[in-house]
């Protein structure tokens, strides 16, 4: 699919007949994500490059969406997820109902919010991102609308006509698209127990240097009252592959100072490193135990935060030493009209 | 009739709407394309690794640094607002300075918060000094004033109690100031006496039957002024003082007294008056105390080389006077190589935004109908412009080793330190009002909206000239060093060592007559041209103040005669010793495009000052070099105009920390963001 999405976008871009461009899922979602137990397969069979090469086209879509000349409209009705959240969040413009469902559940998995996640999440508000990204959890469509991962909030009732109004639009500007998306809108509240309404925590945890200061800082906050979200929070930090969190959570401090490319290119090493396994293996032992065997207890390997040095996550960060390797290169952008939206974030 | 007939046709023709009947007569009427912004990264490369040019550059702590300017920009408290689609943080300048005050003492609570000055003062060792350097040198980046207030409190105040104070003042009171339960200030500056400490006013005696020393402001010119942080906020501050014991006046020394209780009330017998507006630096509230008898009590005596016994006796290690006022100020150096680094964080700033503007913005077409031409197209802002980054990335490894100097200070060191604090802390300082005077200019009107940065931060930093030292007189303090050295040299028959100055063993480098681009662009050659006028300006100097003592007058009165030569050798010293850092840090790098374009800069900043009217005044260059010297240059400049990109982009500065002018400056303008 990612391949069809390439080509389709790149066609869309030199035909003037395309105004701008509409995404949207069938069914429960509009996307969860890569098929990773495919990637796993490959793997097991010796050939990361295959998976390496699928991470390449992807993050190629995630840099022609972020940087596109026409509009883009996602309308997220429905599960948003890991390679969902990157096909839809660098384009323009990214519709939210009250079924949407976000997450960047990676951390999980032995792999690290990528599909230019660092990008994306590191410019929510205050280190909601870190938040989102470390512990992977989900969010609905007023807390999407909320921290920005959406920019409009329409009841699903309302898409039918919302697409239909949208369709003869014969226009890129992005003022009048968003004017008429609006006319669709609504104003959701956010729910009494919104992780959203614990900002002050978590800007105050996740604002830490290091992941084990993060935990610290959190479970200071409930040294002297209870606090089941808190709690929960921790809980979930510290069944998370130790490596992933060390590496997303660098991955998101350095994308917050960086254009899009630069992420993306920076991704793309990490998650090289990630396929070929040479410094940790728990992406094939979060998969095993999430997706495949299902019996949700990885055995990561570093098992501690301690033992994950600055050394071990450096590697992720660096070239690989591989023949025939090479970084991203991505598409050169300089022939089209980019819009400011898109000059913005090189 | 002619002319009558066609212009009725024409008019005929806009009433008519009708087409022309011969196109070719009546032009019509076609509009120009509209200007677009086209940021450089799409059509400029990279040559080399910009991340690994950083870590050169920055030296140290890269990631520490990238977490806190993450911690800042994700703030509301640091102002973030939005221009042509990106986030910039800087502080509201157009605040009142009431406003501006407050704003900043928020920000420090907020950084406080995040543990950002978490073992400032009880974390030991070369690593945390560093990483203190690095934290600093970032918060720069975001304000002066910011910087200055946190400079004040944790490296005036706290280094006083850790430098000057002895055990049981550290026990007492670093902790409290670490996490700022206390507010200190640093009460050396009188109106009468700025850098000539030695002749302060304020005057303290003891009172042996309370235990109690008494300060006292004696006249007018002997009030405190330019205190920062005293004006609104310091609970506490560190007094200098004459010492009177006994009717002997024992020089000046360090007392700690109150000047505002906890509640913010001003102490009894002290007054405190507001220092005013002032042309930058309003986030700090500078103010001006006057001490009435003010008591304190006698372990309030910072007692590191001195102390009073109970019964009011004087007691000092150190006999010397001047040895004791030497070994008594030594630690503040940490403050001088503060200033000095900031200086060349503030010109990355500057060039970052005029070089980023340079490379967007158009001025003039050479031919009709061609499009106009990019600043930075222009070899004379090239030449403007250029020299400056190649000054910058030389300030730069000087900087990384005045730092290293620093945390590795022993006593032997002292010396050492102190003349190349000195020299740079001048040298970076003067260096810095230049090149954010020519970015300014190179950034035209756009350079003197606030937001934009780069002109306001003339105002901000102008003062780091004449603060921690007047820069005259530290080079002063140079060039007397270097006589020193050299007197004592020759009198004990000893080969020169150190500061640098092993070349002086050699023998006396030679100018080729003829310079071709080859021999321009050699290290070696221009380090014999650097060394050649350093150590001729030094024989100048001894003979001329030798002279001077030859007619009966004294040693500092020599000096003070010979101050333009003492000018010119202090400058000659230090361009050859930041020189010397260029060529090292160089020499650490393989044989590789980052090695090549540093060889460039390296090459500029020599020729640049091999340029320089000293090397024409006392003839160390024939007019035909001189030439040959000044063509080279523009080579070079045009050589370095493709990584002009890079080698900004190197500096690390986040986006959000230069202003919209580097970036699209046509959409930060537009209708709609007026509207917004």
């Amino acid at each position: 699919m990612i391949s069809c999405l390439l080509e389709l976008f790149l066609a869309y871009e030199e035909d003037p007949n395309v105004k701008l461009v509409i995404l949207k899922g069938k069914g429960r979602a509009f996307c969860a994500g890569g098929d990773v137990a495919a990637v796993v397969r490959d793997i097991r069979g010796d050939d990361w490059r295959a998976g390496a090469n699928f991470f390449l086209k992807e993050f190629t879509l995630n840099y022609l969406m972020a940087t596109y000349s026409k509009p883009q409209v996602s309308i997220l009705n429905g599960i948003v997820m890991g390679g969902g959240a990157g096909a839809s969040v660098h384009g323009r413009f990214r519709v939210a109902t009250e079924n949407s469902v976000f997450a960047m559940p990676e951390t999980a998995l032995g792999l690290f919010p990528d599909v230019g996640a660092s990008y994306f999440l590191s410019r929510l508000p205050g280190f909601f991102g870190e938040y989102v990204g470390l512990t992977g959890s989900r969010l609905d469509g007023a807390e999407m609308l909320a921290c920005g991962l959406a920019t409009h909030f329409v009841p699903s009732t309302k898409l039918a006509m919302l697409e239909a109004a949208l369709c003869i639009v014969d226009s890129s500007d992005p003022v009048i698209i968003s004017s008429i998306i609006d006319q669709y809108c609504e104003q959701p509240s956010l729910k009494e127990q919104s992780v959203y309404n614990r900002l002050d925590v978590i800007d105050r945890s996740f604002s830490q240097k290091t992941v084990e200061e993060i935990i610290s800082a959190l479970e200071r906050e409930v040294v002297h009252k209870m606090d089941v979200w808190i709690s929960t929070t921790i809980q979930t930090l510290k069944k998370a592959s130790p490596t992933s969190l060390k590496i997303s959570l660098r991955s998101i401090r350095e994308g917050r100072l960086q254009g899009v490319g630069q992420c993306l290119v920076r991704e793309y090493r990490m998650v090289c490193h990630v396929m070929r396994g040479e410094v940790s293996k728990d992406f094939l032992e979060g998969c095993r135990a999430i997706l495949l065997d299902k019996d949700k207890n990885p055995k990561w390997e570093p098992s501690k935060l301690e033992i994950v040095t600055d050394s071990r996550v450096d590697r992720y960060f660096s070239k690989m030493n591989t023949e025939e390797w090479e970084d991203l290169k991505l598409p050169t952008r300089s022939k089209h009209n980019l819009p400011v939206y898109a000059i913005a974030k090189l | 009739m002619d002319r009558a007939f066609q212009r009725t046709q024409i008019l005929t023709n806009h009433l008519l709407q009708s087409s022309p009947s011969s196109p070719a007569q009546i032009p019509s009427l076609s509009s120009n394309a509209c200007l677009n912004y086209s940021p450089p990264e799409l059509s400029e490369g990279y040559a080399f690794d910009i991340k690994e040019m950083r870590q050169l550059l920055d030296g140290h702590h890269v990631a520490d640094r990238d977490w806190l300017f993450g911690v800042m920009v994700q703030s509301k408290l640091f102002n973030p607002r939005v221009r042509g689609g990106k986030v910039f943080v800087s502080p509201d300048y157009n605040q009142s300075m009431e406003q501006q005050r407050e704003m900043t003492w928020k920000r420090i609570v907020y950084l406080l918060e995040r543990g950002v000055f978490k073992g400032w003062l009880t974390e030991k060792g070369e690593e945390a000094e560093m990483r203190r350097f690095a934290y600093f040198e970032v918060l720069g980046l975001f304000d002066h004033s910011i910087a200055i207030k946190l400079g004040v409190h944790y490296f005036l105040w706290g280094g006083a109690i850790q430098f000057f104070g002895t055990k049981h003042h550290h026990d007492k009171w670093l902790r409290d100031t670490e996490n700022y339960l206390i507010k200190g200030c640093f009460a050396m500056t009188e109106l009468g006496h700025g850098s000539n400490v030695r002749g302060i006013e304020t005057v303290t005696t003891y009172d042996s039957n309370t235990g109690e020393f008494v300060i006292n402001t004696s006249c007018e010119s002997a009030q405190k002024y330019w205190i920062g942080g005293a004006a609104n906020h310091a609970t506490h501050t560190i007094v200098f003082s004459q010492l009177n014991i006994n009717g002997t006046n024992q020089g000046v020394h360090a007392f700690i007294a109150q000047i505002r209780d906890a509640v913010g009330n001003v102490c009894p017998n002290i007054r405190i008056a507001d220092c005013g507006h002032k042309i930058g630096l309003n986030g700090v509230d500078n103010g001006r105390i006057w001490f009435d008898n003010v008591r304190v009590p006698r372990e309030n005596l910072l007692n590191s080389v001195a102390d009073v016994s109970a019964d009011g006796k004087y007691l000092s290690s150190i006999k010397d006077p001047d040895q004791r006022f030497a070994a008594f100020l030594a630690p503040l150096t940490a403050g001088r190589v503060n200033i000095a680094v900031s200086a060349v964080y503030q010109s990355k700033v500057g060039l970052a935004i005029a070089i980023r503007y340079a490379l967007t913005r158009r001025a003039f077409s050479v031919k009709p109908n061609e499009p106009e031409v990019l600043l930075l197209d222009y070899p004379s802002h090239q030449r403007r412009l250029v020299p400056l980054l190649a000054k910058t990335y030389a300030m730069s490894f000087a900087a990384n080793y005045l730092k290293m100097l620093y945390v590795k200070r022993t006593p032997q060191s002292n010396k050492t330190i102190h003349v190349f604090s000195s020299s740079f802390k001048a040298i970076f300082t003067w260096n810095n009002m230049q090149i954010l005077q020519e970015c300014r200019e190179a950034c035209g009107g756009q350079g003197l909206k606030t937001e934009n940065r780069v002109g306001h931060l003339k105002g901000e930093h102008d003062v780091q000239s004449t603060f921690e030292g007047d820069n005259n007189i530290l080079m002063q303090q140079v060039s007397k060093a270097l006589f020193a050295e050299y007197v004592a040299a020759q009198k004990k028959n000893r080969a020169f060592q150190g500061l640098g100055l092993e070349h002086m063993n050699k023998p006396c480098p030679v100018i080729p007559s003829q310079l071709t681009s080859a021999t321009l662009r050699c290290s070696q050659f221009q380090m014999d041209a650097l060394c050649l006028r350093e150590r001729d300006l030094l024989k100048r100097f001894v003979v001329d103040v030798s002279q001077h003592q030859a007619k009966g007058e004294s040693k500092e009165h020599a000096f003070i005669m010979s101050y333009q030569l003492a000018e010119d050798l202090s400058r000659a010293f230090s361009d050859r010793a930041i020189f010397q850092k260029f060529v090292e840090a160089e020499a650490t790098l393989a044989a590789g495009p980052l090695k090549d374009v540093l060889g460039m800069l390296r090459s500029l900043y020599a020729l640049i000052y091999i340029e320089d009217v000293a090397f024409f005044r006392y003839g160390y260059l024939s007019v035909d070099n001189a030439a040959a010297v000044r063509r080279e240059i523009t080579k070079v400049c045009s050589e370095l105009r493709p990584h002009a990109l890079a080698l900004v982009s190197s500096f690390g500065i986040p986006d959000a920390f230069l202003s919209p002018i580097a970036f699209n400056w046509i959409d930060a303008n537009s209708w709609s963001s007026v509207q917004h």
